[in-house]
């Protein structure tokens, strides 16, 4: 049988290796060779067209001591730290809502839906003019209101509130479905029981289902923070990362470095830097959500 | 430079639905014999349907010089989406650049140099051009441009709310305290009436208006040798203090971001004067509009922002050159300008029968034209730095615009910052 | 129990509304006049003008935009079905040499997002005369590491005494692939199709930095584009706009259940 064994596992490693091939060679190409070689790009002085020369690390000094750079690293860091926790606290209660047993709730979520899929472009441009200071439904809604009227992505301080309001409707969907999910596998028989305990339904919320939301609510945690470090689309749509760069964010800020102002060699480094920003954003939210759910467990 | 997309109704951009058809073909293809080039433009509206019909003109006559015209989505994206064809390696034979964007260009190695050819086709008359429009394509010496396009900034003023506010119109002596107390009594909070627009994105498109103030009170950008700024000065100051006063005191100023809404808020009577070029007056349909020279404080001076068809390789260098030769000879120039509105761009325009023509389909251009000889003293400084002090200017004059900065704080940081530029920073 | 209207829908109600609201502006904006667009306080058009579809239809190559979208979509739905079934497959099921390796590799540019690749992928694709093509915009997304992540999870959930049937008759592991798995693998397939053509169809980054002409733009890049021409003509860049969202709309409308699940499951970990 040794002679069967090996002769199985030569051919295992050749089926194996084709049935991956495609991938690997596509993932390669597309995924891992390009992280590489913005890691080298990032060392030199490039305008993407003729071939760079190397400059070590001059581009990460220049980083350091660009205001612009440090400013659009804050506006990212602020987007992140209000579009975050706003759609995570905004769909929770949202989802219970739809988790309701009520006449017409396939309407009402598919209108919680629709936005998902609205495309990012078409989002940024709705919102342009229902946002328009002069024009616009929003301030038309607040001078009958009698309210004073804004002026949103005209403003250096509305401009990225805006921004997050925006996004987060266009998010809020994606969550919502998140959450509705993980409600319907809380097992019918835990809140039965909870209800013959005496628990009120807020109660039995409390006690009984928040606790089981929190897998969803690290995966939401983990996945929006991603997302909204890489946002661009509505910004490029609306602001173009003004007024006074109030909404430059890292990845507009890198876009019009490499692709604008043809610094290939900078545009890479602050590739570089957001890379390594996402990637200690997700290892520390995996080790807190593996701290916290261990409490739990217990 | 001008900002074309607002101004458009019921556009026909043939030119479109022409890349539509003609998939494939983009970049440039050069069979055996025939050379078919590819040039991209913004136009829209009566001048695109104008370019399209030459187009065919010229192609019907010159099979071995097909030329296969491309709106590429608006000139103000011209520029970025140019860079993007350099390395993708799929450049246009010719392009619609703005002005502004010839000193960047000039830089590439994509981009021809057509000196020789300029001054080796005497039937060329370089020197018929206007003095603008020929400095506008020039950067160190060197020509990198055929001229396209010449306008200026004019003061254009809605004759209606002149009338209700009880004020007088304009006059080609009125000074900067005349035009701000004008702007102040046409403001009107409640009916949401402005007196003034302002293009507030920070792009030259906000820069240059500065730039006329700033040459009204006797400043300059640069010093003459182009090596340290000179806006941070009294005259620069006082133009920051127009600003200020007129956007932060009087509220006097409609803020446009950059989407061009104060076309609409002018047509719709909400605001009561411009400064702006002849590209805006086809859009302003719906209000009786009178046209006058700036205001002044020492001179009336006004900026000009020609713009240039920039040609590309080798492609732009044959039949690039030879249609844009056809296209800007004074008779078929001035059939564009009369069927666009236009200005003439050769002197020698301006001699032909069909010039009064021109001034009788569009009387108010008769300002801009004399304006052309009169106050377009200066020009911008060609030079490769000038993207980024321009941005550097930008950034001053939307912060005090916006009231975030004092005048001298704005210019004194923008002054340090042009500085550092210059240096090579 | 006697049976009334819940409570709930006094809260339910406005929700929908405000989500809502922006589409409807959007489709309300897109039959006004040019002059019912702009004026203060915006208020319901008078009648329907479909002009602006007419006029926007004719301004811009929505079509061609739209076919483009669909063909660079569905082909990487197409691949990303074939390959990462076979590398989901290998992965679960079968023992060759460096798998975990090539796994973990895989795994790891799950956290590379295009904005950080995209230079060199233009460097590359220029090379080969690639960019400004409908290639250009498939490239990054032929294969995902999602998918393959997906594939795997639920081919490790399988019990193995399906397949070993067929296996010991002497079918090749292809074979058992497409005749015994392909069956059951419908709704996780129908999922990766999904994620996969909405994340393609709705790219706009990608897009906007591979190509420049008209002619090879994607629905949202040619949808900016015809923005960044339009915006003083509200009503026409509406009509537009609406143009460029219906066909992901309608195919919503029709199939709620099974997008919401599909999307639900990306959240699986």
């Amino acid at each position: 049988m040794p002679a069967r064994r090996r002769r199985l596992r030569a051919g295992d490693h050749v089926s194996g290796w084709a049935f991956v091939s495609p991938v690997v060679i596509l993932i390669g190409l597309f995924g891992l060779v390009p992280v590489i070689w913005t890691f080298w790009l990032s060392f030199q002085e490039t305008d993407l067209t003729s071939p760079g020369t190397f400059v070590g690390t001059a581009k990460y000094s220049k980083m350091v001591h660009d205001p612009v750079f440090w400013q659009s690293a804050r506006e990212t860091g602020l987007y992140t730290l209000m579009f975050v926790p706003l759609t995570m606290v905004l769909a929770l209660p949202i989802a219970v809502l739809l988790n309701q047993r009520v006449r017409g709730m396939l309407f009402y979520r598919m209108a919680v839906y629709v936005p998902l899929v609205t495309s990012t472009v078409a989002t940024g441009i709705i919102f342009s003019q229902l946002a328009n200071p002069d024009f616009g439904l929003i301030n038309g809604a607040l001078s009958k209101l009698g309210l004073p009227q804004q002026m949103f992505f005209q403003s250096t301080s509305e401009a990225l509130p805006s921004v997050v309001a925006m996004t987060v409707w266009g998010w809020l969907g994606f969550a919502v479905i998140i959450y509705l999910a993980a409600l319907q596998n809380v097992p019918g028989e835990l809140m039965e029981a909870a209800a013959l305990d005496g628990c009120g339904r807020v109660q039995a919320f409390r006690h009984v289902e928040l606790p089981m939301m929190a897998p969803a609510s690290g995966f939401l945690l983990v996945w929006l923070t991603i997302n909204a470090m890489q946002l661009f689309d509505e910004v490029y749509v609306t602001t173009k990362g003004g007024p006074l760069h109030a909404t430059t964010v890292l990845v507009y800020y890198l876009y019009t470095q490499a692709l604008v102002n043809f610094d290939g060699g900078y545009g890479a480094a602050l590739g570089v830097v957001l890379f390594l920003l996402i990637l200690v954003v997700t290892l520390v939210q995996l080790w807190l959500g593996r701290r916290t759910s261990h409490y739990e467990a217990k | 430079m001008k900002h074309r997309r607002g101004r458009i109704f019921a556009a026909a951009t043939t030119g479109l639905a022409l890349a539509a058809l003609t998939a494939c073909s983009s970049g440039t293809s050069s069979s055996a014999g025939a050379s078919k080039i590819t040039m991209w433009h913004g136009y829209t509206d009566a001048e695109a349907k104008e370019i399209t019909l030459l187009g065919k003109q010229w192609n019907a006559v010159h099979p071995d010089q097909q030329v296969e015209l491309i709106f590429n989505g608006g000139n103000d994206g011209t520029l970025q989406k140019t860079l993007a064809s350099f390395v993708s390696g799929k450049t246009p034979g010719v392009a619609y650049e703005y002005g502004s964007s010839v000193a960047t260009l000039s830089k590439r190695s994509q981009t021809d140099d057509v000196t020789s050819l300029i001054r080796g086709t005497a039937s060329f008359r370089w020197d018929d051009f206007f003095p603008a429009v020929q400095q506008a394509a020039t950067v160190g010496g060197k020509v990198y441009g055929v001229p396209a396009l010449v306008d200026n900034l004019s003061l254009v003023y809605n004759k209606k709310l002149f009338d209700a506010a009880g004020i007088p119109y304009p006059t080609a002596t009125w000074t900067w305290t005349d035009f701000q107390n004008a702007a102040r009594k046409l403001t009107d909070p409640a009916k949401k009436h402005y007196g003034w627009a302002y293009v507030n994105d920070g792009t030259e498109d906000t820069v240059w208006r500065y730039i006329a103030l700033l040459w009204q009170a006797g400043g300059d950008i640069l010093t003459p040798d182009n090596t340290k700024a000179a806006f941070d000065s009294p005259a620069g100051l006082q133009a920051m203090q127009l600003l200020h006063d007129m956007s932060v005191t009087d509220h006097s100023v409609y803020l446009d971001p950059g989407d061009q809404s104060y076309q609409s808020l002018f047509n719709g009577g909400k605001i009561g004067m411009l400064w702006t070029g002849p590209w805006d007056l086809a859009s302003f349909d719906k209000v009786s509009y009178g046209v006058q020279i700036l205001p002044g404080k020492l001179t009336h001076a006004t900026i000009s922002g020609p713009d240039n068809y920039m040609l590309f390789g080798k492609d732009g260098q044959q039949t690039g050159w030879a249609f844009l030769q056809w296209l800007t000879s004074p008779e078929v120039h001035l059939q564009f300008a009369t069927a666009t509105g236009d200005l003439p761009l050769r002197v020698s325009e301006t001699k032909l029968p069909g010039y009064q023509t021109f001034l009788a389909k569009y009387p108010a251009n008769k300002v801009f034209m004399d304006n052309l000889s009169l106050n377009v003293t200066k020009a911008r400084p060609n030079i490769v730095q000038y993207p980024k002090i321009s941005a550097a200017i930008g950034v001053a004059v939307q912060s005090v615009l916006l009231g975030k900065a004092t005048p001298q704080a704005a210019l004194d940081k923008a002054g340090a910052e042009v500085d550092q530029i210059l240096a090579g920073n | 129990m006697t049976r009334r209207p819940s409570r709930l829908h006094l809260i339910l109600i406005p929700l929908s509304l405000v989500m809502v609201a922006p589409l409807i502006w959007m489709v309300l904006l897109s039959v006004s006049t040019r002059d019912e667009a702009r004026r203060f306080p915006p208020g319901l058009p008078s009648g329907v003008d479909w002009h602006n579809y007419v006029t926007a239809w004719t301004e811009g190559p929505f079509g061609t935009w739209l076919v483009n979208s669909a063909i660079v979509s569905l082909t990487c739905v197409v691949t990303n079905l074939v390959f990462c079934s076979l590398a989901g497959y290998a992965f679960a099921r079968i023992p060759f040499l460096g798998s975990k390796v090539l796994f973990i590799a895989i795994l790891a540019t799950l956290m590379v997002p295009i904005q950080i690749i995209m230079l060199p992928m233009l460097i590359m694709l220029r090379q080969v005369h690639l960019t400004d093509t409908l290639a250009a915009l498939m490239a990054p997304n032929l294969a995902t590491p999602f998918g393959v992540f997906l594939l795997r999870q639920f081919f490790t959930a399988l019990p193995r005494e399906l397949e070993d049937a067929a296996r010991i008759d002497g079918a090749s592991r292809l074979r058992t692939l497409r005749s015994v798995l392909l069956p059951l693998m419908g709704p996780t397939l129908a999922t990766l199709s999904v994620l996969t053509f909405l994340n393609v169809w709705n790219d706009f980054l990608w897009p906007l930095v591979a190509v420049q002409s008209p002619q090879n733009m994607t629905i949202q890049l040619g949808l900016q584009n015809f923005q960044s021409s339009h915006y003083s003509q509200v009503s026409v860049l509406m009509a537009g706009t609406v143009t460029s969202q219906i066909p992901v709309l309608v195919m919503f409308v029709l199939a709620q259940r099974f997008f919401v699940r599909s999307i639900a499951s990306s959240g699986i970990k």
